[in-house]
């Protein structure tokens, strides 16, 4: 691993179009600034490794899963992508909010 | 096209009805192909079946049948990865993991289906609000029913 030494106020390029900035650093935190295209993707670490995790826990789900709609439940939405079957055309998800916005 | 799978056997999946996740989910980037499988009508779970792996098989479901007030949310690239023109086209799935006899849902990493193009992709949530096991429900006995070409 590379170490570099920064004040505040100083700057690491990664590339031509990543920039992280020592924005703070009060006792053992440090707040870091990162400037970079949309298109590269910055998350904290250990959240990026939860959910990997989870993924991986996942993928080995065994024992039997509850076929009908769990009672006491509110009857929602049939989930729209339904792939299952030949001929049953994928139907269209209801109207309304789907619990989808845009941070734009 | 006829699909191996370790749990259900043969299945016969419609080729319009795949689902391809480009970058794969987090910890599986080279498995990009799936089949949503719904077990029956009534059912709240999904399994997400690689059509590459005939043993990875992931438990989905709807957050939205759970948390009313969910919400994913997706950044203008991410649409633009998916080809999504209008939110609504989205179709938001959770992966469910079973810890004894809890059924769990990894909120924060909420998988995104373009139900148009059906391309995928899953995302991580920087709110600290979701996490990656919320509890859904104590298990219950029934098994899922698929319909499988054996």
């Amino acid at each position: 691993m590379l170490v570099l030494s920064r004040q505040l106020d100083q700057t690491i390029m990664i590339g031509d179009d990543v920039e992280l900035t020592v924005v703070d650093i009060r006792g053992d935190k440090v707040r870091i600034g990162i400037k970079a295209p949309p298109h590269v993707a910055v998350h904290r670490k250990e959240v990026y490794d939860a959910i990997r995790n989870e993924n991986r826990e996942a993928a080995g789900f065994r024992g039997e899963l509850p076929g009908a709609r769990p009672s006491g439940r509110p009857s929602g939405p049939t989930p729209p992508v339904t792939p299952l079957g030949k001929g049953r055309p994928a139907r269209r998800p209801p109207e309304g909010d789907r619990g989808l916005r845009d941070t734009a | 096209m006829i699909v191996q799978t370790t749990r259900f056997a043969t299945l016969e999946i419609d080729d319009a009805r795949i689902l391809e996740f480009p970058n794969g989910l987090l910890g599986f980037s080279s498995y990009r192909r799936f089949a949503l499988l719904q077990p029956d009508d009534q059912s709240v779970f999904f399994w997400l079946q690689s059509l590459e792996a005939p043993d990875l098989a992931f438990v989905v479901t709807d957050p939205g049948l759970w948390v009313p007030d969910y919400a994913a949310q997706i950044r203008p690239e991410q649409s633009a990865d998916l080809g999504l023109a209008d939110p609504s086209d989205a179709q938001v799935l959770v992966i469910v993991n079973r810890r004894d006899e809890v059924l769990t849902a990894n909120l924060q990493g909420p998988l995104l289906v373009n139900v148009r193009t059906c391309r995928g992709l899953q995302i991580v949530m920087a709110e600290r609000r979701w996490n990656v096991r919320h509890e859904l429900m104590k298990v219950g006995a029934a098994a899922p029913r698929l319909r499988a070409t054996a």
